[in-house]
C-alpha cells in the first residue's frame, strides 16, 4: 500500500506496541487503535504475520563464508571497456593509488599490450593530469632497457585519470630470487644492473621516490625492469615539500617499509632517497628481512622508527626469525627463519652470516644511513661498491663509528652545504649528453627549453639543499643555486684544490647552459679552461676537449674564431684518440659539430668528409650513444642533396634506416627521425609508395615513443604532407599540415625555421582547392618570415616567392606573378643548380604561368628546363 | 595502505558536514576490507569461518586511531562499511544469478553452494531491492538493516552506531524484518534453493 510518513509513523507505532502482546490482547489493541482504518488495520495484520514467521530471516549475517565477493568484487566495473584508445583486459593489481589493468591499444595500429594505471577516485584528477603533462616529456625521454617505459595518459570516461605504462611481463624481485634460489653473489650481480636503471634516471633528473621489490619484476629470461618511474611525483608531488605531519598522513602512497628518513619525517627528496629505498630493497634480497617492517608497526610509529632507529645490522638479521602476516600483500602469513633465508640463497646459516658480515654489512648500512648527505652520494658509488666487493677489492663504506644525532640533517655545516651541492649539479652531467643531441638535431632552443626543464625538477630535488644553504626553500631557483655554488668556488676554501675546482667550473658551466644562459656557460667555461691549461698544459687531452667545447661556445658569436680552434685541436684529438687518451664520444661529437659549421659556412665537401669521419668511429661508441651515428647518417644525407648528389644522398638515408633494422633498434625515436628523412628524400624521387610507407612507420614509433607535440613528429607529419600534396592528395596533405602547424607553435612557435615551410604548404593547398585568396595571405606571410630571418640569396627565400608566383598565376594576375616565378628560378639555379628538384619546379611554375598567359613560346623555353 | 590519520581525518570531516567526505572513504574502507577478505581466504584454514563482524572490526582498529574518534565517527564508518558490504554482495549475488526474478539460480559449483549455505534462504537481489524501497519511507530501518545484515553488527553495536538505544534498535529492526520478508515474498523467502 502506498504510504504517507503519518500513516508510516502510526504503522509503526502500532507495531511497537502490538508484537509485545499476545495474540488475544493484539487483536483488542488493534481493534481499538487503527479506530476503523480498514487498510492500517489490514497492513499491520500482514506485517505482523510477516513477523511471526520471519524469526530466522535476516538474522545471520549476509556473508558469513562468502569471502568470493569479496575477492571477485570489482572496484570500478571497468574490465572489458575502453580507455581512451585503449581496450582494457583484466585487473594486474590494486595499490594505494589506483588499480592497474592489463590493455592493448584498442586501434589496430600498434597492436601492443600495456599496463594502465587508472587512479581512484577521490584524488585529485585536475592535478594530476596536470603533472602528468608537465611530467610527461621527461618521463618519456627516459629510454634504458631496464625501465618500464611510460606511454600515455588520459581520462576514462568517467574522469578518472590514468597513466599507461609499458606492460613487463615478470615477477617481483624478491619472488625472482627465491624461487629460483639466486646466491647473494647472483643478487648481488642483478641488484647492480637495478642500480645502473636508477643511476640512468638520476641522470635524467628524474628520482622514483617509491622504489620496492614489488615495483621491481624480473623477465623469465633475467631482465630486471623497474616499474613506475616518476609516477610516485605525478601522482602526489607534496611528497617533497610536505610538512611532517602531512607527510606521515601521506604515507599511504608510498609503502613506508622503504621510504626514507626524509620521506617519513617530511623533509624533501633527492636521489640519495633512492639510494636509500635501493638499501632496503638490497638489505631484503639479502637478508629476507626489512630493516622496518609496517606490518607489526602502526604507521605513525613506524615513521618515528625510521627517522630515528638504527637498523639491526644484516649479518645479524639473517639469524633471527619473525613471523609475517603480510598485510597489503595477499598472501598468506609467513614464519622468515634463517634456515628458510639461507636455503633460498642456496646455502647454509652460518655461511650466509660470514658472506654478510664486515663489507655488505657496511656497505648496506652506509646506504641506509638517515641523513642524505652521508649515504653513498650517487647510486653509481653504490653500485661501484659492491662491484669493488664482489671483485675482492677494499669498498668504500666504513663502519659508522661517529654518533650522530639521528633523524635531521647536518644543517649547519658549510662544508656538508657545499658537498650537497656538488652531488646536485654532478647529477648534471648527464645533461651533457643532452646538449649534443640537440645539436646534432638542430635544435637548440626546443632542447634548451627541454633542459631547463630537467633542471626546474632538479631544482625540487635540491629543495633541502638550499633550505641548508639558509634561504628560504620556495622562492629560490636552480641560478641561485649555481650561482651560490660559483661563490663558493671563488672563496678560499678552493684555492688550493684547483683540481676539484676545475671540475666544478665544468660541472657549473654545464649547467648554466640549461638556464639558457650562454654568457654565464662560456665564463665559467673559461675560468674552467684557463685551470686545465695552468695545471696541465694546452696539448693535455682535457684541455683540448675543453677547447672543442669553447669552439662550440663560440660558433654563433665568431665562427672564424670556432673554426680557428677546431683546426688547431681536430689533429690533436685523433692523436690522443689514437693514443687512448681521449674516447670516441668526444671525438666524435667534435667531428660532428665542426662539421655542422662548416656546412653553415657553405663548405659541404668538408663538412661531408668530418661526418663520415664521425661516423667511421662509430664502432668504438658505447651502444646508448647510437643516436649519434644515427643522426649523423641523416644529416650526411642533407649535405650530399645539398651537394646535389640526390642518388647518394637517398641511398646514404637508405643504408641508415637499414642499420637500425639490422641491430633492432627500430623501436629508437631517432628511427623514427631517419625514417622521415628517408621519406623526404624518396618523395623528391618521386617514389610516392615507398616514402609514405616510410613515413607512417616512423609516425607510428614517434608517436609510441615521443610526447604528441614532439618536433620530430611534426617534421615527419610535415613530410607526410608533402608527399600527399605532391600525389595531388590535397584532403590528407591538409590534415598532416594542419597537425604539424599546431606542433610546431606549441613546441617552439613562430620562430622555428621549419615554421614558414609549413605556411608554404597550407597556402599551396588552398590555392589548389580553389580558395587561392586566402592562400595568398598565407603565402605572404609565409615570404615575409622568410625574408625577415634569412638573408636574401638563401634558397629558402627563392621557394617562397615561387609559391606566392604560383598562387598569383591562378588568379591570373600573370604580370605580379611573373616578376616572383623569375626572381626565384635565378636565385635557385644560382644557388642550386639545374638539377635541382627546387630548381625544376620552378621552371615548371614558370612554364604554366606562361601556358596560362597565352604565351606559348616563353613556356616551351622554360618546359624544357625541368 | 591507509593511515589510521587519513581515516580518522576523514571521518571527522565527515562529521563536521562535509559531505564529499564520504565518497573519499568509500575506497579506504574497500580497500582494506578486500585485503582483509583475500588475507582470510589464503589462510585456508578449514576451520575457519570469516565472520563479517570480525572483519568490519578488523577494518576499523586498524584504519583509525581509536583516541581521536567520537561514537558519530564510529557510526559513520560502519555506516559506510556496511554500504560497502551490501553493495559487493549484491553485486556478486546479481553476477551469480540466471534469473533475478525467477528465483531460479544457476547450478553453482561446490564452493560457491558451501559460499551459499548461510545465506541461502535469501535472495539477496530482492532484498536489495526491497530495502531500497524501504529507505524511501524510513531511513533509519534500512540503516539498521544494512549494519545488522551487511555489516553483522549486532543489536547493542547497532544502537551505538546510530546514537539510539538498543531497545529502538531492537523494535525497528523487527518491523523492517517482517516488511522486508513480506515484500520479497513470503512462501520464497525461506523456502529451499530450487
Amino acid at each position: 500500500m502506498a504510504m504517507s510518513p503519518e500513516q508510516w509513523g502510526r504503522l509503526k507505532e502500532l507495531f511497537r506496541v502490538a508484537i509485545e502482546y499476545d495474540p488475544q490482547r493484539r487483536a483488542a489493541y488493534l481493534e481499538r487503535d487503527c479506530a476503523g482504518d480498514t487498510a492500517l488495520r489490514a497492513e499491520i495484520e500482514s506485517l505482523l504475520a510477516s513477523h511471526d514467521q520471519a524469526e530466522n530471516f535476516i538474522e545471520a549475517p549476509a556473508f558469513d563464508g562468502n569471502v568470493k565477493a569479496f575477492i571477485e568484487a570489482p572496484a570500478e566495473q571497468i574490465e572489458g571497456r575502453r580507455t581512451g584508445s585503449y581496450q582494457l583486459l583484466r585487473e594486474l593489481g590494486r595499490g594505494g593509488m589506483g588499480t592497474v589493468y592489463l590493455a592493448e591499444r584498442a586501434d589496430e595500429q600498434y597492436q601492443k599490450l600495456v599496463a594502465i594505471k587508472v587512479v581512484r577516485r577521490g584524488m585529485d584528477s585536475e592535478d594530476i593530469l596536470r603533472r602528468f603533462r608537465n611530467e610527461r616529456q621527461i618521463l618519456a625521454s627516459l629510454d634504458h632497457p631496464n625501465i618500464a617505459r611510460l606511454l600515455d595518459g588520459g581520462t576514462t570516461e568517467d574522469g578518472l585519470p590514468f597513466l599507461v605504462m609499458e606492460f613487463v611481463e615478470g615477477v617481483p624481485v624478491m619472488d625472482y630470487c627465491d624461487q629460483r634460489r639466486l646466491t647473494i653473489k647472483e643478487r648481488l650481480r642483478l641488484f647492480r644492473t637495478i642500480c645502473a636503471a636508477v643511476q640512468h634516471a638520476h641522470q635524467h633528473l628524474v628520482v622514483h621516490r617509491d622504489l620496492k621489490p614489488s615495483n621491481i619484476l624480473v623477465t623469465p629470461d633475467g631482465t630486471p625492469k623497474l616499474l613506475d618511474f616518476g609516477i610516485a611525483k605525478v601522482l602526489s608531488p607534496e611528497l617533497s615539500t610536505l610538512t611532517s605531519e602531512q607527510t606521515r598522513t601521506d604515507l599511504r602512497v608510498l609503502t613506508p617499509d622503504y621510504a626514507s628518513p626524509e620521506q617519513a619525517c617530511g623533509e624533501g627528496l633527492t636521489t640519495t632517497s633512492d639510494v636509500y629505498s635501493l638499501g632496503v630493497v638490497l638489505y631484503e634480497l639479502l637478508t629476507g628481512h626489512r630493516p622496518f617492517r609496517s606490518l607489526n608497526t602502526p604507521p605513525h610509529e613506524l615513521a618515528r622508527l625510521i627517522c630515528e632507529q638504527e637498523p639491526t645490522k644484516p649479518s645479524t638479521a639473517v639469524t633471527s626469525a619473525e613471523v609475517v602476516a603480510p598485510h597489503g600483500e595477499a598472501r598468506p602469513r609467513i614464519a622468515i627463519t634463517s634456515e628458510a633465508v639461507s636455503l633460498a640463497r642456496d646455502t647454509q646459516s652460518v655461511k650466509l652470516r660470514r658472506q654478510l658480515a664486515g663489507d655488505l654489512d657496511n656497505i648496506i648500512l652506509m646506504a641506509l644511513r638517515k641523513e642524505p648527505a652521508r649515504r653513498y652520494t650517487s647510486v653509481g658509488e653504490f653500485s661501484e661498491d659492491i662491484r669493488r666487493h664482489l671483485e675482492g677489492l677494499p669498498v668504500t663504506a666504513r663502519k659508522d663509528t661517529f654518533k650522530y644525532r639521528t633523524a635531521k640533517f647536518v644543517r649547519r655545516n658549510r662544508l656538508g652545504v657545499a658537498a650537497a651541492c656538488v652531488i646536485a649539479l654532478s647529477l648534471l652531467g648527464g645533461l651533457l649528453t643532452t646538449i649534443w643531441q640537440a645539436r646534432v638535431a638542430r635544435r637548440e632552443k626546443a632542447n634548451a627549453e627541454s633542459v631547463s626543464a630537467f633542471l626546474k625538477q632538479m631544482l625540487a630535488y635540491s629543495n633541502p639543499l638550499i633550505k641548508a644553504a639558509g634561504k628560504d626553500g620556495g622562492d629560490t631557483t636552480m641560478k641561485d643555486v649555481l650561482d651560490e655554488a660559483a661563490k663558493r668556488l671563488d672563496s678560499e676554501e678552493f684555492s688550493k684544490q684547483l683540481e676539484v675546482k676545475a671540475e666544478l667550473e665544468k660541472i657549473i658551466s654545464e649547467s648554466y647552459v640549461g638556464q639558457g644562459r650562454q654568457d654565464l656557460w662560456q665564463q665559467h667555461l673559461e675560468k674552467y679552461i684557463a685551470i686545465q691549461r695552468s695545471l696541465h698544459g694546452d696539448d693535455d687531452p682535457q684541455t683540448i676537449v675543453a677547447m672543442t667545447m669553447w669552439a662550440m661556445a663560440l660558433e654563433h658569436k665568431d665562427m672564424a674564431e670556432s673554426e680557428k680552434i677546431y683546426r688547431r685541436v681536430v689533429p690533436l684529438m685523433r692523436a690522443e684518440h689514437q693514443k687512448g687518451t681521449i674516447n670516441a664520444k668526444d671525438v666524435v661529437q667534435a667531428f660532428i659539430n665542426f662539421g655542422y659549421l662548416r656546412r653553415t659556412q657553405g663548405d659541404s665537401r668538408e663538412a661531408e668528409s668530418l661526418f663520415r669521419e664521425a661516423l667511421a668511429l662509430s664502432p668504438e661508441l658505447p651502444g646508448e650513444q647510437y643516436f649519434l651515428i644515427g643522426l649523423t647518417r641523416s644529416t650526411l644525407a642533407s649535405t650530399l642533396a645539398d651537394q646535389g648528389r640526390f642518388a647518394e644522398a637517398l641511398q646514404t638515408a637508405r643504408e641508415g634506416v637499414a642499420d637500425y633494422r639490422q641491430t633492432g633498434r627500430t623501436d629508437a625515436p631517432d628511427y623514427g627521425f631517419s625514417l622521415t628523412i628517408l621519406g623526404g628524400f624518396l618523395t623528391d624521387a618521386g617514389e610516392y609508395a615507398e616514402a609514405d610507407a616510410a613515413l607512417k612507420e616512423a609516425e607510428a614509433v614517434l608517436r609510441r615513443r615521443q610526447s604528441s607535440s614532439s618536433l620530430w613528429l611534426g617534421d615527419n607529419l610535415r613530410n607526410q604532407a608533402i608527399s600527399f600534396y605532391r600525389q595531388e592528395r590535397y584532403a590528407e596533405s591538409q590534415s598532416r599540415i594542419t597537425e604539424t602547424e599546431k606542433i610546431y607553435l606549441e613546441s617552439y612557435g613562430p620562430s622555428y625555421d621549419q615554421y614558414p615551410t609549413v605556411l608554404i604548404f597550407k597556402g599551396l593547398i588552398l590555392n589548389r582547392t580553389g580558395r587561392a585568396q586566402e592562400g595568398e595571405r598565407i603565402l605572404r606571410e609565409a615570404l615575409r618570415l622568410r625574408v625577415e630571418s634569412l638573408p636574401g640569396e638563401h634558397f629558402w627565400v627563392a621557394v617562397a616567392r615561387g609559391a606566392l608566383g604560383e598562387c598569383l598565376t591562378t588568379q591570373q594576375r600573370y604580370a605580379e606573378a611573373e616578376a616572383l616565378l623569375n626572381e626565384s628560378y635565378v636565385s635557385l639555379n644560382d644557388r642550386l643548380g639545374p638539377r635541382d628538384p627546387r630548381t625544376s619546379e620552378a621552371a615548371r611554375r614558370l612554364a604554366s604561368l606562361y601556358d596560362a598567359w597565352g604565351k606559348p613560346g616563353q613556356a616551351a623555353k622554360y618546359r624544357a628546363l625541368i | 595502505m591507509s593511515s589510521p590519520e587519513e581515516v580518522t581525518q576523514i571521518l571527522q570531516e565527515v562529521s563536521g558536514g562535509d559531505r564529499e567526505a564520504p565518497a573519499r572513504l568509500m575506497p579506504l574502507v574497500y580497500d582494506e576490507l578486500r585485503r582483509l577478505a583475500d588475507h582470510y581466504l589464503r589462510q585456508e584454514r578449514p576451520d575457519h569461518t570469516l565472520q563479517p563482524t570480525a572483519l568490519v572490526h578488523e577494518a576499523y582498529l586498524r584504519l583509525v586511531d581509536q583516541t581521536r574518534v567520537d561514537w558519530q565517527n564510529r557510526a559513520h564508518f560502519f555506516g559506510v562499511a556496511a554500504q560497502l558490504m551490501r553493495r559487493i554482495l549484491v553485486d556478486y549475488a546479481r553476477r551469480h544469478q540466471t534469473s533475478k526474478r525467477g528465483g531460479l539460480r544457476q547450478k553453482l559449483t561446490l564452493d560457491e553452494a558451501v559460499d551459499y549455505s548461510q545465506t541461502r534462504d535469501v535472495d539477496l537481489v530482492r532484498l536489495d531491492d526491497a530495502l531500497t524501497a524501504l529507505a524511501q519511507f524510513d531511513t533509519r530501518q534500512s540503516q539498521i538493516v544494512e549494519l545488522r545484515f551487511f555489516g553483522g553488527l549486532t543489536i547493542e553495536e547497532t544502537a551505538e552506531a546510530l546514537g539510539i538505544s538498543p531497545a529502538t534498535v531492537k523494535v525497528d529492526w523487527n518491523m523492517a524484518k517482517a516488511w522486508l520478508r513480506r515484500e520479497i515474498g513470503g512462501g520464497d523467502a525461506d523456502g529451499d534453493v530450487t
